[in-house]
């Protein structure tokens, strides 16, 4: 049903974006700019990644004409204000870590998604390079079945200790140290600061430290990381128990990629239809991301300096979309 | 001691009745752990058993969001106009008219000292590079603190007026300071829509207890002669209230406001969890999550801070000395006046060099590095010390409360197997504890040594939950009677019922063992700081640190040191819920009357029967009150905790948070109310047989 909502609000903005642009510009496809004068806001969550992201839609929309307002937003919080329209576009939902709140208010109806952002990404079990002398079959997953000893840790004897997201972003690492049948146990991190904590701390003493993650992220511009291999996920994978290594489990296998998403409060489309067709058309490229980030975090950059110093220098790259979008 | 054998000497006639009770209580116990092998559902609640009270929550939750949400929403609109128009002002005004009208104001109210102090802690939030951040704290603090205030005074009031209505209160304040504000973020976030308004609720929910209690103190204990001349004189009720009880209570009262201000400053890190709004908190936020612990450091100072120019403004503004009358009228005319000069001459400086106006974006990193540097150093270079320690605590201290020796004794931990012959060692050791503590103490000295032993062999989520509800409940009925227990096996129920019995077991281990570790160092450190001003002075800021500074800055080197697990969690609470250990301790021993410690000394007592015979016991129910607000302090820090990975009743609120799951945020979050309210009402009654005993006056 939602689906047939988009598709017909899909068709009203197309054939709103027809009769107006073509008495406007001449061009067939182009759409209206719309509410110029009411700005656009943008949540701007917490981590680097995503900030990158929004600035440069954002900047790229003032070009555009239009005003943006960045307002902070936390992950979870900021769906209940698409939802409401306190802010109006969010940029990089992953999907693998909204929360419920997402889902439900899609399902409802009440946000939708403007499409994939393009970001290739990567999640999985990793170690710092230093692993290697520990548990030298590494990056191979079975050889962690013979390092469970050096990662035994007192709370988790005799399983060896793998690190894992916090409780709240779901049990992945659990399935799978079951799927794969490998004498570990997952611990809850607790959060994304203390994932970092640790890892940083792991490189520093060169302790041995297994850990859940997922990249694009910073840290990995800061820290040497390799990443298990593991069998790659096929969505038989986890349905019929047969398929992969351990024929008696499901689960046996990596994590697909995490989709990531863009995500609009549901007026936006015809309110600002010339920055939605900007919006559905924004790609962001991840190597890219990675050197802005790179130049935030690490070499103390301002974000908006960066960024729109990456505009000036990339139109190719988000001038077509502007392009046929207006 | 001695207060034992009074009572034991007293109750000669019950001792039968009562040793009756503990006996059938440890044999039912025993029954548990026997049969629990056979039937499973003794040693774990059932899921199946399991009622669905948070999705009744849910559903009773939509219908009223659903009926009540465009209320709220002007409601919200209502409330979040001051904030906004505060945050627009103090954003608009050029910093130096800022620092100046503070500068002033904190001369007005503490003299030269304070101005230096004011100016000196807003130059370094202006040099770090959080003015502007600052400001949209400082807007968000600005509303939720009067506001708070007005309605714990509105509260506090009707509670000293009306008494029915007391109890009640009483009950509603303890769960507004102990449900976790994380449990109900989503229900305010759905009524009142997003945005900061959002923090303000909560800091209101969580902020106004203090004021409400301190303002009932304050007005019950103003003197009846007082309150019987001012009648006499013919007051009317309200001149009553207002010429006579409120300024005889206004001290108490300060430190209500005194409270709630820090209260509310320590929700600012909740307030950014939501966002819409880029304040301070949003900063520390972000440098968290990067583990950044200089970083972090340095922007949570500015909230510390905050907090302290806040503290010392009121609590100077509401206790000067009035001068003579000359000084008043400068008072009057010279603050106002100089105020307004200070904000027009730095909008004349601005209109002349614009460059000013907008704060400086430096971000001074070079301390922030050297932080992070050092910690590394520390990190790299006592790994192998640090390794040790973290392997000691875990293996002999925390491993056996948690999972019991039974299972904690094995050859990588201890080096060595659980065999019969350990059993019997053990088992021979307990009871040589327990005839030791029958001779000295009667049969009741048993009974601690019983619990104790069966704790740290089965480990406290090695316990059958109907043996560890029947325990709890005797404890309860011995304290304080029918009232205290049908609290406790009501609360006890709840918990189960819901399915939270082994997060709750999981509560309690954490912060138990946390609270104990308090009261030993928190008590020893309030003991010196007692007798040595020096001591005093140096603790006290590092307390007010503790308690602002928001709490994961400075697990980030923990977590570093000690890596993600429970003696970070461990560490975690400490850290914060030390703070009332210390406070109260010293504040309790320094106010022991000067003529009773004479009186002491002159009969010839020693330092060491000065400090147990005399000042201890009599500063007992300060001391008492300190480790009510301990235990307050460390369930309220399960949360936190919950950051740094643990599986308790912490990360199960966090789990709801990331489902949306209004109602199982709910019930989490009030299990830890009630594993908070049911522990203090049974330490409270306890401690007031005890003092009963002693032949203290209950106060």
């Amino acid at each position: 049903m939602s689906s047939l909502k988009t598709l017909y609000s899909h068709a009203a903005g197309i054939a709103v974006a027809f009769g107006l642009g073509a008495s406007l510009s001449g061009s067939a496809q182009a759409a209206d700019l719309g509410a110029v004068d009411e700005p656009i806001r943008l949540a701007m969550v917490e981590w680097t990644g995503a900030r990158i992201t929004t600035e440069i839609a954002g900047n790229v929309l003032e070009r555009m004409g239009y005003e943006v307002e960045y307002v902070t937003a936390g992950n979870y919080p900021q769906f209940t204000a698409l939802a409401d329209g306190s802010l109006h576009a969010t940029l990089e939902v992953w999907t693998n870590n909204a929360g419920e709140l997402y889902p439900k208010l899609k399902e409802a109806g009440k946000i939708v998604d403007i499409g994939p952002l393009g970001l290739e990404t990567r999640e999985g079990w990793m170690y710092p390079v230093h692993m290697k002398s520990i548990c030298p079959g590494l990056p191979d997953w079975k050889a962690l079945k013979d390092c469970a000893n050096q990662l035994a840790t007192a709370e988790t004897f005799p399983n060896g200790r793998i690190l894992s997201y916090p409780a709240d972003w779901g049990t992945r690492s659990v399935d799978m140290i079951k799927g794969l049948d490998i004498p570990f146990e997952a611990l809850p991190a607790g959060s994304e600061g203390a994932l970092v904590a640790e890892l940083k701390a792991a490189v520093q003493t060169e302790k041995p430290l297994v850990m859940m993650f997922w990249a694009p992220h910073w840290v990995l511009a800061e820290v040497d990381v390799e990443w298990v291999d593991l069998p790659k996920y096929e969505p038989a994978c986890t349905e019929d128990p047969s398929w992969g290594p351990n024929p008696n489990a499901v689960n046996d296998c990596g994590v697909s990629p995490p989709l990531v998403n863009k995500a609009a409060w549901t007026g936006f489309e015809k309110k600002w239809p010339a920055a939605w067709e900007f919006l559905k058309n924004f790609q962001m490229d991840a190597k890219e991301q990675e050197k802005l980030m790179l130049r935030i975090d690490q070499q103390g950059e301002d974000l908006e300096a960066a960024t729109t110093a990456w505009v000036e220098e990339n139109k190719a790259v988000w001038e077509p979309w502007v392009k046929a979008a207006m | 001691m001695a207060a034992v054998e009074i009572a034991g000497y007293k109750g000669r006639t019950f001792i039968a009745a009562d040793a009756v009770r503990w006996g059938a209580v440890f044999g039912f116990a025993a029954l548990c752990f026997i049969a629990g092998d056979k039937h499973p559902w003794l040693a774990a609640y059932p899921d199946s058993w399991v009622v669905p009270v948070a999705d009744w929550v849910n559903h009773g939750m939509d219908w009223f969001v659903e009926r009540f949400r465009d209320g709220f929403k002007m409601l919200s609109a209502l409330l979040g106009m001051p904030m906004h128009l505060l945050q627009r002002l103090l954003q608009w005004l050029p910093w130096p008219a800022v620092l100046g009208v503070f500068a002033i104001v904190s001369h007005r109210a503490g003299g030269w000292r304070l101005a230096a102090f004011t100016t000196g802690a807003l130059l370094y939030t202006l040099l770090v590079g959080y003015w502007s951040e600052a400001m949209n704290t400082l807007a968000l603090v600005g509303v939720s603190v009067p506001l708070s205030v007005a309605l714990g005074f509105g509260l506090g009031l009707m509670g000293f007026r009306w008494p029915r209505f007391e109890r009640p209160l009483q009950g509603m304040l303890d769960l507004m300071q102990t449900v976790p504000a994380f449990a109900y973020l989503i229900p305010i976030l759905l009524l009142f829509g997003f945005g900061p308004v959002v923090g303000l609720v909560a800091s209101i929910i969580y902020a106004a207890p203090p004021m409400v209690k301190n303002t009932m103190l304050g007005l019950r204990s103003v003197p009846e002669e007082l309150v019987e001349s001012g009648l006499m004189s013919g007051c009317s009720k309200r001149q009553l209230f207002w010429n006579v009880e409120f300024p005889a209570a206004l001290r108490q009262i300060m430190v209500g406001v005194n409270q709630t201000t820090m209260a509310a400053l320590s929700m600012v890190i909740i307030a950014a969890i939501i966002g819409g709004f880029n304040d301070i908190g949003w900063e520390v936020l972000m440098t968290m999550r990067k583990a950044q612990f200089g970083q972090s450091l340095l922007s949570g100072l500015v909230i510390v801070l905050l907090a302290m120019i806040l503290d010392r403004i009121s609590w100077g503004l509401a206790f000067q000395d009035s001068g003579p009358s000359s000084r008043s009228r400068r008072r009057r005319y010279g603050y106002p006046a100089a105020a307004l000069a200070a904000v027009l001459l730095s909008l004349g400086i601005v209109a002349l060099i614009p460059e000013i106006r907008t704060a400086p974006e430096t971000w001074i990193t070079s301390p922030a590095d050297l932080l992070n540097d050092w910690v590394n150093f520390v990190l790299r270079e006592y790994a192998a010390v640090i390794e040790g320690i973290k392997n000691a605590v875990l293996f002999y201290g925390m491993m056996p409360f948690r999972i019991g020796l039974s299972q904690s004794i094995t050859p990588f931990t201890w080096g060595i197997e659980m065999s019969a012959e350990v059993v019997a060692v053990y088992l021979a050791l307990v009871g040589a504890a327990a005839v030791w503590c029958y001779r000295r103490f009667g049969w009741r000295g048993i009974v601690p040594v019983a619990i104790f032993g069966a704790v740290l062999f089965y480990g406290t989520t090695g316990i059958p939950w109907p043996a560890f509800m029947a325990v709890i409940a005797l404890l309860a009925f011995e304290a304080g009677g029918l009232s205290v227990m049908a609290l406790a096996l009501a609360s006890m129920a709840f918990i189960l019922i819901t399915g939270l019995w082994n997060e709750a077991m999981l509560s309690v281990y954490l912060s138990g063992l946390a609270v104990l570790i308090c009261c030993v160092v928190g008590g020893a450190l309030g003991i010196w700081a007692a007798h040595s001003d020096r001591v005093s002075s140096i603790l006290r800021p590092i307390n007010d640190a503790l308690q602002t500074m928001p709490q994961f800055a400075l697990l980030i080197p923990v977590l570093m040191f000690f890596q993600v697990g429970e003696l970070t969690a461990l560490i975690a609470i400490l850290i914060y819920a030390i703070v009332p250990a210390i406070r109260y301790t010293e504040h309790g021993l320094r106010t022991v009357p000067s003529h009773v410690v004479e009186a002491a000394r002159q009969v010839g007592c020693t330092r060491r029967q000065m400090l147990w015979e005399v000042k201890l016991p009599l500063a007992m129910p300060v001391i008492m009150l300190g480790l009510n607000q301990t235990i307050m302090y460390a369930l309220a820090m399960l949360v936190i905790a919950a950051l740094v990975g643990t599986r308790d009743l912490g990360q199960a609120i966090y789990i709801a948070l990331g489902k949306a799951d209004a109602g199982m945020g709910f019930v989490a979050g009030l299990s830890v109310a009630l594993v908070a309210i049911v522990a203090d009402r049974i330490i409270q009654a306890w401690s007031r047989k005890r003092r009963a005993a002693l032949g203290l006056a209950a106060s």
